[in-house]
């Protein structure tokens, strides 16, 4: 090892990795010259240095929990470099390609993210390296930006403010009224008539404290229904302009949750949250100034126990919220299990494995059931604490009180008074202690909310400066890959003519279904370019461009609604004699005619209720009406038997006459009729040429079929 | 019908270089390039051991890997810790939950490390009764061999986080 004196003049890219020669958790660094690569202990110890001259590839070896990038040398020497946790390991896959592109002799063409790990405010790690810290999410400026949702609805918003507002003021009548009675009837024994008038102003307010109560309501309602339905509106539609890739990196269901759990999280601080803050301020403050205003000496006595319990709401809300969390948890894996064995309800006959799964869901019931019983335990052990400290403002009241009117300080009525804004106080001050954390849920919530409203969407605009597609695709050079540093096309091209059809062959991972992902535009080449009719595709608009594309997947996904609506997906509005002729051409009039409702038949989820050929005709049926001129068809008649196959045979030729076709097929005699077929081996074409041409060749393709059919016997053999 | 697989006797594991394990099968075939991995990490631990040669295509698998030969079994485990990035934790000093994330500071056969979890529903993940693997945001992993065997401090933090 030798110490570094100094550091080169040109260091290209400069990376610190998390783990030590060792595997020990410690700071490594590696820097990449011109001319050189070394790496430099935390010590400052260069400990390896390998000239680029001598690399001929580089890469990133996966490891349990983490990875290792590797150079081969000339002589086919592995020499491993440095490893790295997950967390470093997207950018040291991008500098493997660097190191390659430099030992190439290519210029330095690479974006390594370094996105910050660490909050910049707080120091803590970051949960979402693409998001914010939830700890010191600027709460006020997403305050504004979710209060923005109630400008629509300003008036009403005003309107619940001032009814909030007259709800606090009358329901501080009440307790006047009472005293008042007190002292003006009942301790001078005289002027009865009062006792009338005070109960019927009584009456009164409680008739008033209704009207407002249903009018607050009713305005809460509709603020509430309004404003969770624009919510979720907002973050459907920024979902469903997102990037395919958007989707590759989150799961649905977290993705769902966003649209349900979030926005509810959301609206309901905004509806439920706001009013009640500021309706319990008001009446926080109102009954201390009254109780003051009454006997300050007395308000100050019976309030000793509100920093008591404040001091307990804020001490044990976090335990509860915690035990809380907990039995959601809890519930979700009692949801997931029930889901899970009522969807495989069937395998668990067939392997007669009912007792286990009643052992699991015990087991899963048995820890809902302890969950709940610990956090609720806890729950109402704080609240019989709380009710004690309220309790207990009363018994400060009756003694301080009592002796006070004993001595004639205060007055009897005076003292009810007090007794009564005694319990109407300590209502609000158990819930001040949640206010933080519901208020902090609620913007983590809308944090969540705008980070997919923010995200990068698809290029869509309304304009359409092309004239309609003709067909020709052309492939120059493309080079793509999910990973950016292990691509997965790597140089592909081709042309594909008007109304050519082109099978797409090669094994699993050769990068078949990319090329598929590339021409629908769902991603884009890293290099390279796809053009249609000789423009680049990336000119064209974008949903223009997809209208010309139409897809027959091996699994096709149909909405669940009528068989007409689904042929007609994409042209809603067309007319029904077409809808029948695209069922003709698709070999799915007879079928559908053959259920009572006809082309009304309900199709059921993921058109559930129809067969798979069924499903597959449909969805031919739909391309047919699509009228797309570029054609793609993916495993489209896998898994259907002979005579289905046969009818989804002739319903495709009906489809691709015409039409620049893309067909992926898992049986290679199926891609028998296709002009040409491309063979693709690692991202790269391995053969082109006809069915005939490619077997009298016996490359690739021929060793393929030859493996195919060795499995066919060995499967009939089998039957 | 399953070729017969080598015996642990028949096996001969060497490092060349250090980085680069080898393996010699009855002194008759060679293979320049070996990577070892476990079958069943988790249920099985230290049990299963599978070679694999250059293809990543099985050589041969080792229900009791303790069965090869000294020198053997010290080159397999050497390649295996470089291999295994996942960290064993001792104690845990600081669990911290805020907002739907768990921060945890623990220490490690690796030495000290923070990190931080979320959704720990689907992110802990009980091996047996006592047996834990966490995975970090990053899918990082620290496994705790036995949670009864912690100090009470480090036990007391892992139920108030779980």
């Amino acid at each position: 090892m030798a110490t570094v004196t100094s550091a080169p003049a040109d260091v290209l890219i400069t990376l610190v990795s998390d783990i030590g020669m060792q595997g020990e958790f410690a700071s490594r660094t590696l820097e990449v010259t011109s001319s050189f690569l070394r790496t430099i202990e935390a010590d400052g110890t260069e400990s390896l240095r390998v000239e680029l001259a001598d690399i001929i590839t580089a890469r990133n070896e996966p490891l349990i929990g983490g990875g290792q990038m590797e150079v081969t040398c000339k002589g086919g020497v592995i020499i491993p470099v440095i490893a790295y946790s997950l967390t470093l390991a997207a950018a040291f896959s991008e500098c493997a390609r660097g190191i390659e592109q430099l030992a190439g002799g290519n210029p330095l063409s690479i974006k390594i993210s370094t996105k910050p790990l660490r909050c910049q405010q707080c120091g803590r790690l970051l949960p979402d390296k693409d998001g914010t810290c939830p700890v010191c999410v600027n709460r006020n400026r997403t305050f504004y930006r979710i209060a923005g949702y109630l400008r629509p609805y300003f008036r009403q918003a005003m309107l619940l403010v001032v009814l909030s507002l007259c709800t606090t003021a009358i329901n501080l009548v009440p307790p006047l009224l009472q005293g008042h009675l007190v002292d003006a009837v009942f301790n001078k024994h005289q002027h009865l008539i009062i006792l009338y008038k005070t109960i019927a102003l009584w009456a009164v307010v409680i008739g008033l404290t209704a009207l407002l109560q249903i009018a607050s309501g009713r305005t809460t309602a509709y603020l509430a229904g309004s404003i969770a339905a624009d919510l979720r509106s907002a973050v459907f539609q920024a979902i469903e302009l997102l990037q395919v890739s958007y989707f590759d990196k989150k799961q649905v269901g977290a993705i769902t949750s966003r649209v349900t759990q979030d926005t509810d999280r959301v609206w309901g601080f905004l509806v439920d949250g706001l009013p009640y803050l500021a309706s319990n301020s008001l009446l926080f403050l109102g009954i201390t100034i009254m109780l003051i205003v009454t006997n300050w000496r007395l308000a100050l006595a019976v309030m000793a126990p509100v920093p008591l319990m404040l001091i307990l709401s804020a001490v044990s809300w976090s335990s509860i919220s915690r035990l809380y969390f907990k039995v959601g948890q809890k519930w979700a894996r009692f949801h997931m299990h029930l889901n899970e064995a009522l969807t495989g309800i069937r395998v668990v006959k067939i392997f007669a494995r009912e007792e286990a799964e009643m052992h699991k869901f015990r087991s899963r019931n048995g820890d809902l059931r302890s969950a709940g019983i610990e956090a609720d335990t806890r729950w109402f052990t704080v609240f019989g604490a709380m009710t004690l400290l309220v309790a207990s403002g009363q018994l400060i009241n009756w003694i301080v009180g009592g002796e006070m009117v004993y001595a004639h300080e205060i007055t009897l009525g005076q003292f009810i008074q007090v007794n009564s804004y005694i319990a109407m106080v300590y209502g609000p001050l158990q819930w001040f202690g949640d206010l933080n954390q519901w208020f902090s849920r609620a913007m983590a919530g809308a944090e969540r909310i705008f980070e997919v409203i923010d995200a990068e969407t698809e290029p869509y605009d309304d304009t359409d400066n092309h004239p309609p597609i003709v067909g020709r695709v052309e492939f120059n050079g493309v080079r793509f890959g999910y990973d950016k540093s292990n691509p997965v096309i790597n140089g592909l091209s081709f042309v594909a003519e008007p109304g050519e059809m082109i099978g797409l062959v090669g094994k699993s991972g050769a990068g078949k279904s990319t090329t598929i992902n590339l021409l629908c535009r769902f991603y884009q080449p890293d290099a390279g370019t796809i053009s249609i009719d000789g423009v680049d595709y990336t000119e064209f608009q974008l949903q223009a461009l997809r209208k010309q594309v139409g897809v027959v997947l091996q699994d096709p996904f149909l909405f669940n609604g009528t068989i007409a609506e689904n042929i007609a997906y994409a042209r809603p509005n067309a007319p029904f004699e077409e809808i029948v002729t695209a069922a003709r051409q698709a070999n799915a009039h007879n079928f559908i005619l053959g259920k009572p409702d006809g082309y009304d038949t309900m199709v059921g989820e993921k058109g559930a209720q129809l067969s798979g050929g069924e499903r597959q005709r449909i969805s031919i049926a739909r391309a047919i009406l699509h009228n797309p001129r570029i054609l793609i068809l993916d495993e489209a008649t896998s898994a259907v038997d002979v005579e289905t196959e046969r009818q989804i045979q002739e319903a495709l030729a009906n489809l691709v006459k015409g039409r620049t076709t893309f067909a992926i097929a898992h049986r290679l005699s199926t891609l028998r009729n296709a002009d040409r077929l491309i063979v693709l081996e690692k991202g790269r074409i391995a053969e082109m040429g006809t069915h005939n041409e490619l077997l009298e060749k016996q490359g690739v393709f021929y060793h393929l079929v030859q493996t195919q059919s060795q499995v066919t016997q060995i499967m009939e053999v089998g039957d | 019908m399953t070729p017969a697989q080598p015996r642990a006797q028949d096996l001969r594991l060497f490092c060349n270089p250090d980085t680069q394990l080898r393996l010699t099968v009855n002194d008759a075939i060679s293979y320049t390039s070996v990577t070892p991995v476990w079958a069943s990490p988790m249920r099985y631990p230290g049990r299963y051991l599978a070679l694999l040669d250059g293809k990543g295509e099985e050589i041969v698998t080792l229900a009791d890997p303790d069965e090869l030969d000294e020198e053997s079994l010290k080159a397999v485990k050497g390649i295996l810790r470089k291999r295994t990035l996942t960290a064993t934790v001792f104690a845990i000093n600081q669990v911290k939950v805020e907002y739907g994330a768990t921060y945890w500071t623990v220490e490690t056969d690796r030495g000290i490390r923070e990190f931080v979890t979320v959704n720990l529903q689907e992110t802990a993940n009980w091996l047996s009764d006592t047996h834990l693997l966490l995975c970090d945001v990053d899918g990082n992993r620290f496994e705790i061999k036995d949670a009864t065997v912690l100090d009470v401090r480090s036990r007391t933090l892992l139920a108030k986080a779980l």
